[in-house]
């Protein structure tokens, strides 16, 4: 009985600290359903008639919301797919053949995550708007697969160290290509390490704000775009929309986690354990 | 690694076409960029001024060192925010994951971790914004809620400059502690049971366990998580300028705040230039700390 | 991008004032403008028959801004029936922290992706100084609806010239602004109330916009303290004071310039020894001062905070622009009569009380880059926008237009509740707007850590924030080549 008391005491205190931190979130979620005047009442109110208002408003008011949208989806997508896909590429490089100067580069590679945004952003909008490049997907897209780089590269180069040589070397003796033994054989072993590597940099590309300020434009602005811009409304705070547009925004990434936990969990491991955390 | 010798050949042009995507990546969206900003570190150039670069040397090295704009107090308010944020974030995601250890079997593990994990993908703007609302005296529900407890005044969190900059901390804290919860679950789960079980057997102390066992597996992995915290507070600026934008006076303005009034807002190209050249200097250095702490143990390892 | 979510309430408004007041001749305009048009018949133009694509960047958040992007079609209409083209307009918005930053990194590419603008004004030097946008003379030149009596000198010298002092006009009027006293009216003319005050203070509560024509400070801090009641969340007044984009700025110097204060010798570029002065200090101390009348948050009041309080009725009284009366007065409001706008207090005693507030709105401006078509859009537009019908219809629907023949039309005062406030402040010498210098940001910048450093208590001497400002501001314009001299050696030591 006391065990049973005991284990319950527990669990209590662990959702109470989950919930403790999700009530932030709950408290924008529930203001997506207030009106204005109840999401400025004093004090604040928890019991209310919720609306659905808020909701339609954003998807019939806000012309471009479904261009911003899209763009969110296309671009943290394709981004992400695409750094995912080089990077296992050139972990399974690492891995396997070290060439001269790996550690190096691996360094090298991390420097990108290490500058403060708009000391990233400063050359490469010089460079854009040289090139031509600024408010275009692709460049734009490629500069977010870039960021998402050297941390897919070092997950991955994690979780391929731990992969057996055997596989590749049983692979090739078949009469397998190397192209059979990277894509069919090693691809499928580092799953855990592909998913965590895709969901984390999904995460960035998803929610950045300042380079698709500064270097995209109206073509490829994006939902954070939408609600820095959109903070504002007739000179008031537009709480209604921030309020409903950062709850729908958060529903993927959150679907994501719920979805993928294990092996999110396993990836930050970085390749040290292949099982289930 | 022995390779057949037949592959040799082969070896060097995989080699090449495994890396040149990224090679390729990192020319064009780092090197020439790095190189871009290096070499106009050396320029007075405004954006704004009309007038085409000019070269003037370490003219802004040495102004930064002379300290104009203040860097040096952004510096240090930037290395108290780094150093209190990942060690409590640290400290915080060290309990809350031994807490979650243990609790493979409670009904909805796997939604309250969701819940637990939600703060970090909230999308920063959005998060500084409603942390401002929350915040108000006015309006605020933390107000609100200490004033059911009794506070008679309201506290100007963000607008009182004894409270502004740890308001902000605090905020960065319930964003990235989950973080550093997920990567001490990472790190437990990458201990093995089997050595846990032996450990009980040979009836070795809980803090024993901890120390031998937890934190030789668990350590690499701890140290990733706190080595990506350190570099991502560095950076710390979506989340200030919706809430404070640096103020009050100055009391927020951390490095990445003021690089981008100065990049973004004065167009100060060649002034800012030099400015993150400091900083990424300035990263290396802590980041090679990181890195070579890290190294120390697989060193160890191999010896 | 376009968001003008404005709320229809907000809109409805000046409409229906209008009924009340001069009706038949707005109306009778506003029918007119279609008909009349196709009257003439349509004029030769290279571009008739042609659909032409136009961006416009404007404001996020700011209703004058929508209000144009929402006034548009008429134009489409206008050149259809005149010249025969079409026109697809996109938006584009920013707010006003981020706007210029927007533009200038597009323009910065000698993009076309803004074809117009809608600039703060004192961004116009940092626009014209890099060659981004046109110069307007030859334009206007070419185009007599542009050659347009302004309502002051004010107007040119805050939207259109730079630098200032010259004839070279960058920009041209898009909304008119300046600062007002949005009043409850309810409370002020409540009988209670009146004898309550009157017993207290020995004076008659001011009851007309008259009243505060003439009101100091001085009394006026009687009259917030007298309504200024925390334990019913209730308080007097509601300034400015954040640390963002030029907030407390504009808020501080309506003190600082009324009492004798000012911030620079544009001519020298000095400003070491003008910005530090006495009388500035005194503006500093005295503005903190009016905080105990204000809601506890007031410290990050912004222009938006300000309209949520006002609109929750947790304020008396709000000293706000008058761009943003539609945001300020709500449909509740409107329909109970709650609201007056009065001109803002003199401050000073005796004679030398006197006003000098700061002037607000915005220009629109040319992307210098514009190809032969657009830039042709980009004049017709102007010329459109100038239209006596179209400025009468802006006001309709609650903007601010600058020209001396509609502010002084029959009933002009009574389209919106703040028309008369605004353009009493808009009468010579009782606003000013500041630097139009291309180092604007950076000086700004400066400022605002030095001014809310001040205002919250982090730097307790209001002279040492003063020196921090200038001594910066000195050294950026001595940098910039536009200041003769180079900061004081006294500026070593100063820090906030």
């Amino acid at each position: 009985m006391s065990d049973r008391f005991r284990r319950g005491a527990y669990y209590t205190l662990l959702w109470s600290v989950s919930l403790l931190f999700f009530t932030p979130v709950a408290w924008i979620i529930m203001s997506s359903f207030k009106t204005r005047e109840e999401i400025l009442a004093t004090p604040p109110t928890l019991i209310f008639t919720p609306t659905l208002d808020n909701y339609i408003e954003l998807f019939t008011q806000n012309q471009n919301f479904l261009q911003q949208l899209g763009n969110s989806v296309v671009m943290s997508l394709s981004a992400v797919v695409i750094a995912v896909l080089v990077s296992f590429l050139a972990a399974f490089c690492f891995s396997r053949f070290k060439p001269k100067g790996t550690n190096f580069l691996m360094f090298i590679l991390l420097s990108i995550r290490m500058l403060p945004g708009p000391a990233v952003i400063l050359p490469v909008f010089l460079m854009f708007a040289n090139f031509g490049w600024k408010d275009q997907h692709i460049p734009l897209v490629l500069f977010y697969a870039m960021f998402s780089i050297p941390f897919s590269v070092w997950i991955l180069k994690g979780f391929l160290d731990g992969v057996s040589v055997r596989f590749d070397e049983t692979g090739l003796a078949n009469g397998g290509s190397w192209f059979h033994v990277i894509f069919k054989v090693v691809l499928p072993q580092v799953k855990p390490g592909l998913i965590a590597a895709f969901i984390f940099n999904l995460i960035f590309v998803w929610n950045e704000f300042l380079f698709n300020f500064v270097i995209g434009g109206v073509q490829t602005q994006n939902i954070p775009y939408a609600l820095a811009v959109g903070t504002y409304s007739d000179g008031g705070l537009n709480w209604t929309f921030i309020a409903a547009l950062t709850s729908i925004y958060i529903l993927p990434p959150v679907a994501f986690i719920y979805l993928f936990q294990k092996y999110l969990l396993a990836g930050m491991t970085f390749g040290t354990v292949r099982g289930e955390v | 690694m022995a390779q057949p010798s037949s592959l040799l050949n082969d070896r060097r042009t995989l080699v090449f076409v495994l890396l040149a995507p990224v090679l390729a990546f990192f020319i064009v969206f780092n090197t020439i960029p790095t190189l871009w900003l290096l070499g106009l570190s050396f320029y007075n150039y405004s954006l704004t001024s009309g007038m085409p670069p000019e070269f003037v040397g370490f003219t802004n090295f040495v102004n930064i060192f002379f300290n104009r704009n203040g860097i040096w107090s952004d510096l240090s308010r930037t290395f108290i925010f780094v150093a209190c944020a990942v060690s409590l974030q640290t400290l915080l995601g060290l309990m809350l994951g031994f807490l979650f250890w243990g609790s493979r079997n409670m009904p909805g593990r796997r939604i309250a971790l969701t819940l637990l994990f939600t703060p970090m993908v909230l999308t920063p703007v959005a998060t500084g914004t409603f942390w401002r609302f929350i915040y108000d005296p006015t309006f605020g529900a933390l107000n609100a809620l200490m004033g059911l407890f009794g506070a008679t005044e309201p506290i100007n969190f963000l607008g009182d400059p004894t409270f502004a900059y740890w308001a902000v901390l605090a905020v960065d804290c319930w964003m990235w502690t989950p973080f550093m919860t997920l990567m001490t679950l990472a790190a437990l789960g990458s201990v093995p049971k089997a050595e846990l079980e032996a450990a009980e057997v040979d009836r070795l102390t809980w803090f024993e366990q901890l120390r031998l066992i937890v934190w030789h597996h668990g350590k690499f992995i701890l140290m990733l998580g706190m080595l990506l915290r350190t570099i991502d507070s560095f950076k710390t600026l979506d989340l200030i300028i919706p809430m404070t934008n640096g103020g009050p006076g100055q009391q927020t303005r951390l490095v990445a705040v003021e690089l981008n009034k100065q990049a973004f807002q004065s167009f100060n190209m060649g002034w800012s230039s030099a400015y993150a050249v400091l900083l990424l200097l300035i990263s290396i250095a802590m980041t090679s700390v990181f890195i070579h702490v890290l190294n120390l143990r697989r060193r160890r390892e191999r010896s | 991008m376009t968001k003008y979510t404005t709320r229809p309430s907000g809109l409805m408004m000046p409409r229906r004032q209008v009924l009340k007041g001069i009706g038949a001749m707005t109306a009778a305009a506003a029918m007119s403008m279609p008909v009349t048009n196709r009257a003439f018949g349509q004029e030769a133009h290279p571009l008739a028959g042609r659909t032409i694509d136009m961006n416009i960047l404007g404001i996020a958040g700011w209703l004058p801004s929508s209000l144009s992007v929402a006034m548009t079609p008429l134009f489409n209409d206008y050149v259809r029936d005149r010249y025969g083209y079409e026109v697809e307009f996109a938006f584009a918005e920013a707010p006003f922290s981020d706007l210029f930053q927007r533009a200038a990194t597009s323009l910065a590419t000698r993009s076309q992706e803004f074809n117009i603008i809608i600039s703060d004004s004192q961004w116009i030097g940092a626009l014209a100084e890099p060659g981004w946008i046109l110069q307007l003379n030859d334009v206007i030149a070419a185009n007599p609806g542009l050659d347009i009596d302004w309502y002051s000198q004010t107007v040119i010298d805050t939207y259109m010239a730079y630098p200032d002092g010259t004839e070279n006009i960058w920009g041209l009027p898009q909304e008119g602004d300046t600062i007002a006293l949005f009043i409850r009216k309810d409370m002020l003319h409540d009988e209670a109330e009146k004898a309550a005050f009157q017993e207290k203070y020995g004076m008659p509560l001011p009851q007309t916009f008259e009243d505060f024509e003439d009101l100091t400070m001085t009394d006026f801090e009687k009259v917030a303290d007298h309504f200024n009641r925390p334990d019913e969340e209730m308080w007097g007044t509601a300034m400015q004071y954040s640390r963002v984009y030029d907030f407390v700025t504009c808020y501080l110097y309506p003190f600082m310039f009324s009492q004798g204060g000012d911030i620079w010798d544009a001519s020298t570029g000095q400003v070491e020894g003008i910005l530090n002065s006495d009388i500035n200090a005194m503006a500093m101390t005295q503005m903190k001062d009016w905080l105990k009348y204000q809601p506890p948050g007031a410290t990050n009041f912004g222009i938006a905070e300000q309209i949520d309080v006002f609109t929750t009725g947790k304020v008396f009284s709000c000293f706000q622009w008058a761009a943003v009366g539609l945001a300020m007065i709500t449909e509740e409001m409107k329909a109970n009569d709650q609201v007056m706008v009065v001109a803002p207090p003199k401050h000073g005693t005796g004679d030398a009380a006197d006003r000098i507030y700061t002037m607000g709105g915005q220009p629109w401006v040319i992307n210098a880059f514009n190809d032969e078509e657009k830039m042709r859009v980009a004049i017709d537009f102007m010329n459109w926008w100038y239209l006596p019908e179209t400025a009468l219809e802006f006001a309709r629907r609650g903007g601010n237009p600058a020209d001396r023949p509609t502010l002084t039309a029959d009933g002009f005062d009574d389209i919106n509740p703040w028309n008369r406030a605004y353009k009493y402040m808009l009468e010579p010498g009782r606003s000013r707007d500041f630097w139009h210098h291309p180092k604007y940001a950076e000086m700004l910048a400066v400022q605002q850590e030095a001014f809310t450093s001040y205002m919250t208590g982090q730097t307790a001497d209001p002279m040492q924030a003063l020196n921090y400002a200038a001594c910066n501001q000195q050294q950026i314009l001595f940098d910039a080549g536009s200041a003769a001299q180079s900061p004081s050696r006294s500026c070593i030591t100063a820090t906030l």
